[in-house]
């Protein structure tokens, strides 16, 4: 039966050639099937009459009524379909094709599976073509499909063919450019299909193994980069996304967007590489406009809570090898860190916790290689470490405050420690991170000091000031401190010191009493390495003025009747430095009375105290008169006539009684103000102690007290006695506070202040011994001899004091030397927390008394 | 049915210029090519062939030759049956790089993919590379090795059908991939599994 049917078939084909159907359709219509008839029916005489729409009708209803015949109907149609392709008879091949849409759009769910064989099989027949009319024919009918939901999809259907195809003809390179477009728009739509055939199931196929997106996201990149221009919008219009576009590059923008936005977080690597990929193979970093324009349009549609995989994935990327010269590779770096900080801050507001200090982590590392590179005349690696900074910014400026804190810190916690073997990638990389802090800082809108600087912060922070030993750093400290300070928008109109406010406009307010518990918590801290600042040899009129801006800050910010009489405290400790510390110049000493003398005009210009102010008022005349170099602005000169010395001027001084009777006149307390030097190193050792113990004080002033008495105040007790006052501390601080103490690295300054005039001689050997590390019968040898110092601070006339600490120079240099060599050594140890951190710090505790002995 | 028993995939790679596209071309087509462009990312092209009265139908892709469309070429590699290096006789750099080439194939292509070696362009008096040149490279690296020319129609034909000889032995040695038509196994993971047969 069967055979003989083929044959006359056969037959019956073979007449049809050549007679055409209408002829022979009677002759064998007995034999042949019914949907066989049915389907021959709805092809016309001449292809350009159409599908015979009542035929289709009557074909529709049919398999509509015997859906267990679709798969036959199906694979006859294909059959003269693919004899037409081959006989280039077009026409009959776009009828069928019309046909097996209506099919398919027509057949209820449960059954389409039976068709869908077929169907599939002529969009692949018609996409073998090389016509591009029957491709495009084919891409719509593919598209249509895609549309349809399936109940059940079929499992084994692949689309490797269609992916290929489709990525193919994204790549067109048809001579027309008409035809070309329309290719390539095709071939997008088509991919649109395929991806949205199969996003929803991995099952179908798996669309996002790379064998598929190695296709797709480059040939979707390919046509976005033609367009003319790129205009980044975060969200498309619908006919875009449904495919309606007529332009290749939108269209593909849009396929992107909603590939990237399908894709979950085991997925969004798969899109992520290949884009990488193309963009290095296609050299689109270098200008990088392209770039940020399809990073950012991935950042507007990935899934929110995934928009960190991308920032990820950018950011391993930084350092990804390219082909090219060293220079070109640093180029491309810096172009991708530009992207990068161009798309963090779409990251920023989607990223959480752990993320966030990811990121913040990934750019210090690159940063760090980025140092560790460099070599002095690579004028890009500086390139890209600006970009890598920037991206920082861009990130941090759009997290919450407090985590920009949080980022503070850790860039802190990062920042290498130079005492010890001086590096100059060790600077470098000191100096970067504290402009990743300054830039952050920058993005941070301080409210409440507190807040600005949550106490473990501080201490970063002072810790560094004190470890800072080159130029750039301390500058760049001052910098952070300014913005996070200033919290008026005073800084910049206090850049330089000067003693005429009026015209500045400066914006004062109230100190609030929070702001007012924090300063007289870490106030001393505070001022005094602001005070150390200042008594550095290497200080140029940029770190003067730098230093000078943080304390007029601090006096604008903090402007209050509690806080005037600590203020002046420091001016008069500052005016006392100058004329004591022998390592400043004679143009440094002048420029600390200066800023003394702006700083008191300051006080004056923020706080309402008419005394005060007629006093400074006078004196700032008379230096105007008499010694202009006594005031603003600071200026670096190499002599001075002996006559005009500051110390030959002592009439031009801020007088402490003085004060104290304007403050007093005013109402306000002045009696605390001592002249001496109450900041210091000498001092300090046991002012954190004081700091700590005074917590639950809230004025400063209490505090400074304390201090002080150990020098000028007989009744006081010990330094000894109030070491026990640690315990009172919680661990992390005491630890600190006695690195902070003991590891001070003493300047020469220290040693021409206070190692002079003591009967005890010593010679170098001793001194040197006594670096290496104390016995056990030297060690206390040295708590005697310190008790004995003590003492004598305590019970000796305060002029006395002055004298016995007058500097004595011979011993100064050799001081010096020995200093340097201990200086190889890390002074702060790495972690504060580490035990042998702790252990390696005891020797200095240990003789560290001693030397201040000499 | 469709008229088809067996389907097989073949690449073509190689430096740009070469004669890819013209080889393509002539053996679909017949016919040799004026001036087109260069090829980007990935062409396709289909014919069917006869090989022992059997139908073999080749799935033709034609890749580009520049480097930046390396990555999306290479993504073709991967489920081909057959790769075929071309290199212009005429061109000693086309030469030269072949060894970056296989280093790519040897990466990106399954490992049992049959290699075929073409020196392209014979019908050019200037030629650069001698013939045993290209037939020591080849046996060296294990490939089959042609010199043609798509200008003059020589051995393009013998190329694509001495590829589909080859492959359909290697099908029938292994009895698996039967290409009936239906879209189940044409993507070459199942069948490119199976050409064990090949050199040994
Ligand atoms: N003389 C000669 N020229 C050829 C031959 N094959 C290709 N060409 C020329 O080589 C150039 C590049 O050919 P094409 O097929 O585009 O190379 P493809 O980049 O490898 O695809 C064109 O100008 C062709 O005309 C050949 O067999 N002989
Ligand atoms: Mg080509």
């Amino acid at each position: 039966m069967l055979p003989m049917r083929k044959i006359v078939h056969r037959a019956c084909f073979v007449i049809s050639r050549t007679v055409y159907m209408t002829c022979c359709c009677g002759c064998c219509s007995a034999l042949r099937p019914r949907y066989k008839r049915l389907v021959d029916n709805i092809f016309p005489a001449s292809p350009q009459d159409g599908l015979v729409k009542s035929n289709m009708e009557k074909l529709t209803f049919y398999s509509l009524s015997s859906p267990e015949k679709l798969d036959r109907i199906g694979e006859y149609l294909f059959q003269k379909a693919a004899r037409d392709i081959y006989r280039r008879r077009h026409g009959f091949v776009i009828i069928a094709m019309e046909a097996m849409d209506q099919l398919l759009l027509a057949c209820h769910s449960q059954t389409l599976n039976l068709f869908v064989e077929s169907f599939l099989k002529m969009v692949q027949k018609l996409l073998e073509s090389t016509d591009p009319q029957l491709q495009i024919l084919a891409t719509q009918s593919f598209v249509r499909f895609a549309n349809i939901e399936e109940d059940t999809p079929s499992y084994h259907r692949r689309y490797d063919f269609f992916v290929s195809k489709f990525s193919a003809m994204c790549h067109s390179n048809h001579n027309d450019q008409a035809v070309r477009d329309n290719i390539r728009l095709a071939g997008i739509q088509g991919l649109q299909g395929v991806i949205r055939k199969t996003v929803s199931d991995d099952l179908v196929e798996n669309i996002w193994e790379a064998q598929h997106m190695d296709k797709i996201v480059p040939s979707l990149l390919y046509n976005m980069q033609t367009a003319e221009k790129y205009e980044t919008v975060t969200c498309m219009e619908t006919d875009a996304r449904d495919g309606l576009e007529d332009d290749p590059p939108r269209l593909a923008e849009a396929c992107l967007r909603e590939l990237v936005s399908r894709a979950s977080f085991g997925h969004i690597r798969s899109v992520l590489r290949p884009v990488l990929t193309h963009f290095d193979r296609h050299e689109l970093w270098v200008p990088n406009d392209f770039a940020v324009h399809t990073f950012k349009i991935i950042m507007f549609s990935i899934q929110a809570q995934y928009s960190y995989s991308a920032v990820e994935a950018l950011m391993q990327h930084l350092d990804a090898g390219t082909c090219g010269d060293p220079a070109s590779r640093t180029r491309v770096r810096a172009a991708r860190a530009a992207v990068l900080s161009n798309i963090v801050a779409i990251a920023a507001g989607d990223s959480v916790g752990p993320s966030v200090l990811e990121i913040i982590n990934n750019l210090l590392t690159n940063l760090r290689t980025s140092v560790a590179r460099d070599s002095e005349k690579e004028s890009d690696e500086r390139l890209y470490q600006e970009a890598l900074i920037n991206a920082l910014g861009e990130f941090a400026d759009h997290l919450p405050d407090y985590q920009k804190i949080d980022i503070m810190m850790f860039i802190v916690s990062k920042i290498p420690n130079t005492r010890g073997k001086h590096t100059r990638a060790d600077g470098m990389l000191q100096s970067i991170l504290l402009k990743s802090l300054l830039k952050v800082g920058t993005t941070y809108k301080t409210s409440e000091l507190s807040k600005a600087f949550p106490a473990a912060f501080l201490d970063a922070l002072l810790r560094l000031s004190a470890a800072a030993g080159d130029a750039p750093p301390p500058l760049l400290l001052q910098r952070i401190l300014h913005t996070l300070l200033d919290r008026r928008g005073n800084a910049h109109l206090l850049r330089e010191p000067t003693v005429d406010y009026e015209p500045l406009g400066l914006s004062v307010g109230k100190c609030s009493r929070p702001d007012l518990i924090f300063i007289s918590k870490h106030g001393y801290a505070i001022f005094n390495s602001l005070y150390e600042g200042l008594q550095l040899e290497s200080n140029s009129v940029e770190n003067i003025s730098a230093i000078y801006t943080t304390l007029a800050l601090l006096c604008v910010e903090l402007a209050s009747d509690e806080t005037v009489c600590d203020m002046l405290q420091l001016i008069l400790s500052i005016q006392q430095s100058s004329l004591s510390n022998p390592v400043l110049s004679v143009w440094q000493q002048c420029a600390l009375h200066a800023v003394c003398a702006s700083l008191a005009a300051l006080v004056c210009h923020v706080m309402l105290l008419p005394a005060l102010q007629q006093y400074i008022t006078q004196i700032i005349a008379a230096r105007r008169e008499e010694a202009p170099h006594l005031l603003p602005p600071l200026h670096q000169f190499d002599q001075l006539s002996p006559s005009k010395m500051p110390s030959k001027l002592p009439y031009l001084m801020i007088d402490q009684m003085a004060l104290s009777e304007c403050l007093s006149s005013c109402g306000v307390e002045g009696s605390r103000l001592s002249s001496g030097a109450r900041y210091g190193p000498a001092v300090h050792r046991h002012s954190w102690v004081e700091a700590g113990a005074a917590q639950g004080r809230d004025s400063l002033a209490d505090i400074s007290a304390g201090p002080t008495t150990d020098l000028d105040s007989a009744n006081s007790s010990p330094g000894v006695q109030r070491r026990i006052q640690y315990d009172d501390l919680d661990e992390e601080y005491r630890m600190f506070i006695e690195k902070y103490n003991y590891n001070h690295r003493p300047t020469a300054h220290d040693f021409g202040t206070y190692h002079s005039g003591q009967s005890e001689s010593v010679s170098l050997e001793a001194l040197v011994s006594a670096a290496r590390g104390p016995s056990e019968a030297e060690r206390k040898d040295a708590e005697k001899r310190r008790a004995n110092l003590n003492n004598t601070f305590r019970t000796a006339p305060f002029t006395s004091l002055l004298r016995l600490t007058q500097p004595k120079y011979e011993i100064k240099d050799k001081l010096e030397e020995i200093f340097n060599s201990l200086s190889e050594e890390p002074l702060l140890a790495p972690s504060a927390n580490s035990p042998a951190a702790k252990c390696q710090n005891a020797p200095y505790n240990k003789y560290f008394p001693e030397l201040f002995l000499y | 049915m469709e008229d088809y028993k067996f389907l097989f995939k073949v690449v073509l790679v190689g430096n740009a210029g070469v004669g890819k596209t013209c080889l393509v071309r002539r053996f679909t087509q017949g016919l040799f090519p004026p001036g087109q462009g260069a090829t980007i990312g990935v062409d396709f092209m289909i014919k069917t062939v006869e090989v022992d009265g059997e139908k073999v139908k080749l799935q033709i892709w034609d890749t580009a030759g520049q480097e930046r469309f390396r990555s999306i070429t290479q993504s073709y590699y991967r489920s081909a049956h057959a790769l075929i290096l071309v290199y212009d006789i005429s061109c000693q750099p086309t030469f030269d790089c072949l060894p970056d080439w296989l280093r790519e194939i040897e990466e990106y292509a399954n490992n049992k993919v049959l290699r075929i070696l073409v020196g392209n362009k014979t019908d050019r008096e200037d030629r650069e590379i001698p013939r045993h040149i290209g037939e020591d490279f080849a046996q060296r690296h294990g490939m089959y090795f042609l010199e043609t020319s798509a200008k003059e129609a020589e051995n393009v034909e013998r190329l694509f059908m001495e590829i589909a000889v080859e492959l359909m032995e290697q099908a029938k040695c292994k009895e698996l991939p039967k290409y009936d038509g239906s879209l189940g196994p044409i993507n070459g993971k199942t069948s490119s599994e199976t050409s064990c047969c090949l050199r040994s």
